[in-house]
């Protein structure tokens, strides 16, 4: 790859990975802002647009290469009932004359985000659909993404950097990644740009999700439920919360206080704003795909987030597949007590009447490692002959049988 | 890119410097040798090459044609309180910990875990978990398969494992789905069948 190539792929890498990176919270206004593109320049919405000059066809590579390896992807969520309706939801934010420009990929990886090239190719990642709670929610990120692909401004990024020599030594460190970690983006003064665009793009995802009828008050909520879930990971593992943390060199985002304090402020001030939140559809839509993911985020290890992250989907109301995420996240945890607590949750869904297989093997195990062995045999023989072709059918076979 | 675990290990430390672990102690055939600074043994039947950047304090990995096309690693003797391999992250991604009272399905899920954390992925399976022994203890054995991110190969592991004395011994493989790990696997089984405890 060649220098040039390199920069840009870093840029993809890290402009465009764009939604959830903290930084610090700093004075920006006192920032100079990034030049705007030409006026008149078509949007990059327009149907056939193609990329005006040297730089954006340069960019324009990089993503479509980035693309072609995106789509052979293993990663990539092909569950077309759940592609659909990702995409009717950007429709409906920023409208049919927008959105048919985006070619929306669901990517399977447990942490918050999603972003959107230059070419249009936008990435929702599934860590971002369990952590929000419905379809406003989820058109405040939809939206802020669109509004940098509408600015252009990862080609506006692209200009500033390449004026900046020791910005270039930087840059050809950086890894290329698409749909992995690549919040680890670049350097210090170049991107205070990056900070202003975010803010930017944040009250333009305001508007775009208003214009689509959804309620403003949507957008600060993704905040400052992320916000207490980073308090709650913190609080577990007896940490300081992450959630102020000075991102320093990798400060590209306003701090998520900050993004609280003014997508707050901005939606207090939209006039008869609407009212919709879509929570009933988005639990629909989501229906067969809590399981899975929650099972991703236990699996991280994180206790007190994904804790966090049960009650809030539960909202009160504990469902048996709720229970039983419970009962496998304290079970998996160990701590003393939490065998016992784990086992109480697996029989809360039992009561509730579900006959989810699991929620027996889960029982035994938690009631073993909890000092009854007697009755924790005996879940795993009934989950045995509910699931007699489990893949650990025969291990749970021996250590149901006492030995 | 962190397709292994010893890649994610040294390229935690290192940043973005390539793959480290540049430094190799050659394993002759046919001979007994102790493995992970434990009291087990194991005897290959062909050379491997054992990395010098160890896994952890209680685990070393091995390989013959480089750690992205095979990968073993042995687990000698862990203890309740302690990961499986080094935590470099402890912060941000503290491992799970081993403890003594765990059973064989509790020890499966908290490798899992560990390879979900260290390798960055969601795309792993446990596809059997069934007893099996190890240094002439009960123990168990499991297979798996796993994707990771920007590397895409499908991959195969399998290991064996016992506790004995309340620590953990462990001895896991695992290379690409098509021809390696076909290629690899006899020996390896041929090995954990043969390991001292």
């Amino acid at each position: 790859m060649t220098g040039r190539g390199r920069l840009a792929a870093a840029l993809l890498a890290a402009a465009c990975v764009s939604f959830a990176a903290a930084g610090p919270a700093r004075a920006a206004d006192s920032k100079p802002r990034l030049q705007a593109l030409e006026p008149g320049a078509p949007p990059p919405w327009t149907p056939g647009y193609q990329p005006l000059d040297k730089d954006e066809k340069g960019l324009w590579m990089e993503a479509d290469e980035a693309e072609r390896t995106l789509k052979a992807s293993n990663f990539v969520v092909h569950d077309e009932a759940l592609n659909a309706y990702i995409r009717s939801v950007l429709c409906r934010t920023v409208g049919d004359d927008r959105c048919h420009a985006a070619r929306i990929y669901v990517i399977r990886t447990p942490f918050m985000n999603a972003s959107m090239a230059p070419n249009g190719m936008m990435q929702v990642w599934t860590g971002l659909l369990l952590r929000v709670r419905d379809e406003a929610q989820l058109a405040a990120v939809l939206g802020h993404e669109f509004g940098h692909f509408e600015h252009r401004d990862t080609l506006r990024l692209f200009r500033d950097l390449k004026s900046k020599t020791s910005a270039m030594a930087w840059l050809s460190f950086l890894p290329y990644g698409v749909g992995l970690i690549a919040q680890f983006a670049v350097i210090g003064g170049a991107f205070e740009f990056n900070r202003d665009m975010e803010r930017d793009a944040d009250i333009e995802g305001l508007r775009f999700m208003t214009r689509g009828g959804y309620s403003p008050r949507a957008a600060p909520t993704v905040w400052t439920q992320f916000r207490a879930e980073q308090d709650a990971t913190a609080v577990a593992r007896q940490q300081k919360s992450r959630k102020d943390r000075n991102g320093g060199f990798f400060a590209t985002h306003p701090n998520s206080a900050e993004r609280v304090q003014y997508l707050t402020h901005a939606a207090q001030g939209i006039p008869n704003p609407p009212t919709r939140f879509g929570e009933t559809e988005y639990r629909a839509a989501m229906a067969s795909w809590w399981a899975p993911l929650i099972d991703d985020q236990i699996k991280l290890n994180d206790f007190g987030g994904t804790e966090f992250l049960l009650q809030s989907l539960a909202g009160g109301t504990w469902t048996p597949e709720l229970l039983y995420a419970r009962g496998e996240l304290y079970r998996a945890r160990g701590a003393p007590g939490d065998f016992d607590k784990a086992a109480g949750f697996y029989r809360q869904a039992l009561d509730l009447g579900s006959t989810l297989p699991e929620l027996r093997r889960g029982l035994g195990l938690a009631l073993i490692r909890a000092g009854n062995a007697e009755d924790g045999r005996k879940a795993i023989k009934d989950y045995l002959a509910m699931k007699p072709d489990a893949v650990d059918s025969k291990m749970m076979a021996m250590l149901a049988g006492g030995e | 890119m962190k397709k292994t675990r010893l890649a994610a290990l040294a390229a935690f430390a290192l940043a973005a410097a390539p793959v480290a672990a540049a430094n190799w102690a050659v394993i002759g055939p046919s001979q007994s040798v102790a493995v992970a600074g434990s009291t087990m043994t194991v005897t290959p039947r062909t050379p491997w090459n054992k990395a010098t950047h160890k896994l952890g304090p209680k685990a070393e990995a091995w390989t013959q044609d480089g750690f992205t096309l095979n990968e073993l690693d042995f687990i000698g003797g862990v203890g309740p309180g302690e990961a499986l391999v080094k935590e470099r992250n402890k912060k941000d991604k503290p491992l799970p910990k081993f403890s003594a009272s765990m059973t064989p399905p509790d020890i499966v899920q908290m490798f899992e875990a560990t390879d979900r954390i260290l390798l960055n992925t969601s795309l792993f399976e446990v596809d059997k978990v069934e007893p099996a022994r190890l240094g002439g203890r009960d123990g168990f054995r499991f297979e798996y398969h796993y994707v990771v991110q920007e590397d895409e190969v499908r991959r195969k592991g399998e290991a064996r494992a016992a506790v004995v004395g309340g620590k953990l011994y462990l001895i896991n493989y695992n290379a690409p789905a098509i021809h390696y790990y076909d290629a690899g696997i006899d020996e390896v089984r041929a090995m954990m069948d043969g390991a001292r405890l």
